[in-house]
């Protein structure tokens, strides 16, 4: 497939993954490093759906989106009774966890070997089977994806989730519910994270358990802290500029496998050196 | 007889060994400035902690308008009409100083994610409605000019304002001040002075924790003398300042 159309579509999922990563970590403050499974969840569900001639993939990318909420909430919970550092420590094995399943459910995942001959998308019965109308349906999931977020921070609940970022104490005096606003963000949050895993199922027409593991939270974490924490925009730029750099390295010539590995080790320097250097990422607001 | 607006009964909290509070009783009337005074480690922000559910006392009661507010969160005490400020202010900095008076009223449109996904036009009208309402309240505490300024921007007399117009926002009628004249120069403390003396004309009640013994002779209707816990003296400003064992543990340190 043509790189551009490849590049475009994979960072317009990853967008969807930024605005989910930045609501629940940026926003809502619940530092959460399982986002990549609750991302995979949703593209084995649908994965499912698809092959096994369930349901087309509206439908499906809905089923995805309701379950991830649902998820979210569930994985989120411990969030609202443990303090924040032990939080890390809960969604790090809620991670782990995932990814075991991930691997072991054969039957349902394909296990490592992942799953193969994804169909493509359809809408309304109508498949789209050309790279060009998977990149226009994935920037349309893109656009409502910002959109929502754009409305949903301009109203009173992001003022709400800004104002409990910075003290909760305050917010339940001044008569609001915390632990709603926060579960409703997780909620928000798992609906982009679970649609962004239906995309990527069927752009890429195979998953399988590298793509939502440790790393991939991890990457998701850089993402929002290089393009910027709290804002539509660094949600936009994060994915477009780091999803960019495979492709750089590309034209270094490099072996494939150490490639590989020079990419992670070009994000975990990122992601230190933003932190110390530029907290607030390139669009953004300090984390 | 009608049940007292405020009214505490043999409110124990202790934390550890601690006893923060024991057998605390004390009523205030409504439409007037009470004033909690006291020497450090009286009991004054524990109290205002269990009234307004942010603690749960070991033992006693808070009876509001004859309605016992046992095992009440923050949320529901707001929503029965009794808002406070903290001592340490706990503005949001981050934000401007009239989203600091949104954040506070009550039952907005748009405060939920589906209604602002759904629903944008009615919140963005709804928003607007809201935003007159916080406006006119800045107005009111004498911020209006200072709006769109971030909170960290602010000087510390005008933080001070701003507190007193983020708990007025929620629409609360009791508001428990904790020490909302305290670090204040004279020309900003007579402003909150006129600004508490209004509130009161205007039919709010005040529970106002205050040290500053000019401010509570200018502003106290009633005073409460609380030491170790509980209640100790109450009466006029100058029956209290008067007292010579009060003052004794008030200025002079232990019994």
């Amino acid at each position: 497939m043509d790189f551009w159309f490849s590049y475009i579509a994979l960072a317009s999922i990853y967008v969807l993954l930024g605005l989910s990563t930045n609501l629940l970590v940026g926003i809502a403050g619940i530092f959460s490093v399982s986002q990549a499974a609750v991302f995979g969840v949703g593209a084995y569900i649908v994965a499912y759906c698809l092959m096994n001639d369930v349901m087309t993939f509206l439908p499906a990318l809905g089923v995805a989106a309701v379950v991830c909420v649902a998820l979210n909430i569930l994985v989120t919970l411990p969030a609202l009774r443990v303090a924040g550092d032990y939080f890390v420590v809960t969604s790090f094995g809620i991670q782990l966890l995932a990814t075991a399943v991930f691997i072991n459910w054969t039957a349902g995942t394909g296990g490592a070997n992942g799953l193969p001959g994804i169909p493509p998308p359809d809408l309304f019965g109508y498949p789209l089977e050309t790279a060009a109308q998977v990149v226009v349906l994935c920037l349309a999931g893109m656009g409502l994806g910002c959109l929502m977020f754009w409305l949903v921070m301009r109203a009173p609940f992001g003022r709400l989730l800004r104002a409990i970022r910075e003290d909760e104490l305050a917010v339940a005096a001044a008569g609001k519910s915390v632990l709603r606003a926060k579960v409703s963000a997780a909620a928000l949050a798992g609906a982009f994270a679970g649609s962004a895993g239906a995309f990527y199922a069927t752009f890429l027409s195979f998953i399988d358990p590298v793509s939502f593991d440790l790393d991939a939270s991890i990457l998701l974490l850089t993402l929002v802290v290089v393009g910027g924490a709290r804002t539509l925009r660094g949600s936009i730029l994060g994915p477009f500029l780091l999803l960019a750099l495979p492709q750089v390295l590309t034209l270094i010539e490099i072996p494939t496998t150490v490639a590989a590995a020079a990419r992670q080790l070009i994000y975990g320097v990122l992601l230190i050196l933003f932190m110390l250097f530029r907290p607030q990422g390139l669009a953004g607001e300090k984390l | 007889m009608s049940a007292p607006y405020l009214q505490a009964e043999g409110v124990e909290v202790s934390f550890g060994g601690l006893r923060a509070l024991q057998d605390c009783s004390f009523t205030i009337d409504p439409k007037r400035i009470t004033c909690l005074v006291g020497p450090n480690g009286a009991g004054k922000t524990t109290i205002f902690n269990v009234i307004t559910g942010f603690l749960k006392p070991n033992a006693g009661t808070v009876h509001f308008k004859g309605q016992s507010l046992d095992g009440w969160s923050p949320q529901q005490v707001v929503a029965a009409g009794i808002a406070r400020t903290f001592q340490n202010l706990r503005l949001f900095v981050e934000l401007p100083a009239i989203d600091n008076v949104m954040t506070s009223l009550p039952q907005q449109s748009g405060e939920e994610p589906l209604a602002a996904i759904f629903r944008p036009l009615h919140v963005a009208r709804a928003g607007r409605r809201r935003r007159d309402e916080a406006m006119a309240i800045l107005q009111e505490v004498g911020l209006a000019d200072r709006a769109d300024e971030m909170v960290r921007n602010l000087s510390y007399g005008e933080q001070k304002l701003l507190i007193i117009a983020r708990v007025l926002a929620t629409g609360a009628e009791l508001l428990l001040l904790d020490e909302p004249a305290s670090g204040l120069s004279a020309g900003a403390l007579d402003k909150v002075m006129t600004l508490l003396r209004r509130l009161q004309s205007e039919g709010k009640t005040l529970l106002v924790v205050e040290h500053n013994t000019r401010v509570v002779q200018q502003i106290a209707d009633d005073v409460l003398f609380l030491h170790q816990g509980h209640l100790m003296a109450r009466g006029t400003p100058q029956q209290i300042i008067s007292d010579p064992a009060l003052a004794e543990i008030y200025f002079g340190g232990a019994l």
